[in-house]
This record gives C-alpha cells, structure tokens and sequence, in this order.
C-alpha cells in the first residue's frame, strides 16, 4: 500500500517542526528503526531550511509517499502575496546542509520548477526488522 | 512536541568558566536564540565557556551554524569553548558533518570544564 501525504505550511521558521514531525509518522509506517527515523526527520528539517528565507510569507508544499520500504519527500517553495520569487540565480547551497543530507538519504536534490525551488530527497529502509 | 522537546536556554558560571545550558530542539526557529545568548556570553570575559548540550533533543545545520560562529568569535577573544554531548543521534550529526574534528566535546560537564 502507498501512503501519500501531502502538507502545506507557511515557510516560516517556527512550524518546520510541523514537517519534522510528518516525517517521523511516515517513517513508522515504512518500518524504518529508531536511528532511520531520526535520520530521517533531520533531512527533511534540511530540505525545509534550505527553502525557508527571512521575512518569507510564502508557504512550503510538502508530499510524502511511502512506497513498501521507501520514503520520498519533496518540498516546494511557494511565493506568498508579497510575490516574492526566489533567488533567480539559483539555490544557496549550505555546505552543512548538503553534508547532513549526502549521509542520511540515499538520494537528494533541488530543481528549479519555473521560478518554484523544490528540494527532494529518497531513503530506503536498510535495516531488516526482527 | 513533548515537554521534553520545548527549547530553552541559561547561562550560569561554575568552576571559573561560564557555562550555556541548551535543552530541546534547535533548529531554524530556535538558533537565533542559542546565537544572541552565546555571543552575549563571549562578549564578556570568561576564559573558557562550556556549551552543555546534553538535554538538547534535536539539532540541525542552523544549529551547528550557530556554535560554528560562537567558536570563531571565542577564538578571536583568546577563549576556550567546549562542547559536552553524549546523546548518539546528537554525536552523529557532528560526526557526519566532520566537525568532530573541529569542536572539543566532552561527554560530562566535570570533563569539559577539566579540559
């Protein structure tokens, strides 16, 4: 069975614990252990940080889907009423970020959907449940 | 969020130094904080400052961005600034981001305020 998810938050600091949280729940149902779990609600934190500027009043479209033993999430970076688009010369990577993220997901990346920063990741379940 | 999960921060001194106590979760919305209280601390003239992160819950890169300009701006003043942790997932992301060999963590208080 597939779990889609889908969370919208506004893009403010305060309630990205809001998709830490979401994580965690998906992570359970994949089976993930205690430690994938962690690591797991920690790169999705990243995804959403790296999204997440001051003074932002946009939001941020999150879906969750749990396949079997994997999960993948993608963030989405919508602009508010200001209009406020993001930085049109690309993403400001943050070298602890990508290191955080390169060590606990399988695989991760951001793209550019016309004017929209999304950021994604995968994580397969490794560890066999006893 | 558990209670447990709720962030706070004090300062307090003990055995000459000065010592930050953080518990919960530091993250984007909470480091700001951690940040204005560590340079706060730094501005003053404690030799060494002990940053007790043994009840913090969560930390992300916000967060270690924030330690990584308390321990520049120690440096600048002739300070010494440790770090006590012992929690795994905590270790960890330290660990995997290769600032085991930057920071000096301790795993108690009594060892960080030793040396």
């Amino acid at each position: 069975m597939i779990d889609v998810v889908d969370l919208t938050i506004p893009a403010s600091a305060d309630l990205v614990a809001l998709a830490r949280h979401t994580a965690s729940t998906i992570a359970a149902r994949a089976n993930f252990d205690v430690e994938e779990v962690e690591d797991l609600r920690l790169a999705v934190d990243e995804l959403c940080v790296s999204l997440v500027h001051d003074n932002d009043d946009g939001s941020l479209a999150l879906r969750f889907v749990r396949d079997d033993d994997t999960v993948e999430v993608s963030c989405t970076h919508l602009a508010g009423p200001s209009g406020q688009l993001d930085d049109p010369e690309g993403f400001a990577t943050d070298d602890l970020s990508q290191r955080i993220l390169d060590a606990l997901v399988d695989e991760h990346g951001q793209e550019d959907e016309g004017g929209r920063r999304r950021a994604w990741l995968r994580k397969r379940r490794v560890r066999q449940q006893a | 969020m558990q209670v447990e999960d709720r962030f706070s921060v004090s300062v307090g001194p003990d055995e000459g130094c000065t010592v930050v106590s953080v518990a919960g979760e530091v993250d984007v919305a909470t480091a700001p904080e951690l940040r204005n209280r560590l340079l706060e601390v730094i501005s003053g003239d404690s030799p060494l400052l002990v940053v007790d992160l043994l009840d913090v819950t969560f930390i992300d890169s916000t967060a270690l961005a924030v330690l990584i300009e308390a321990l520049k701006q120690s440096d600048a003043k002739g300070a010494v600034m440790r770090i006590v942790a012992s929690e795994p997932r905590i270790l960890k992301v330290f660990s995997i981001t290769g600032l085991t060999e930057i920071f000096a963590i301790r795993s108690s208080r009594q060892e960080a305020i030793a040396g």
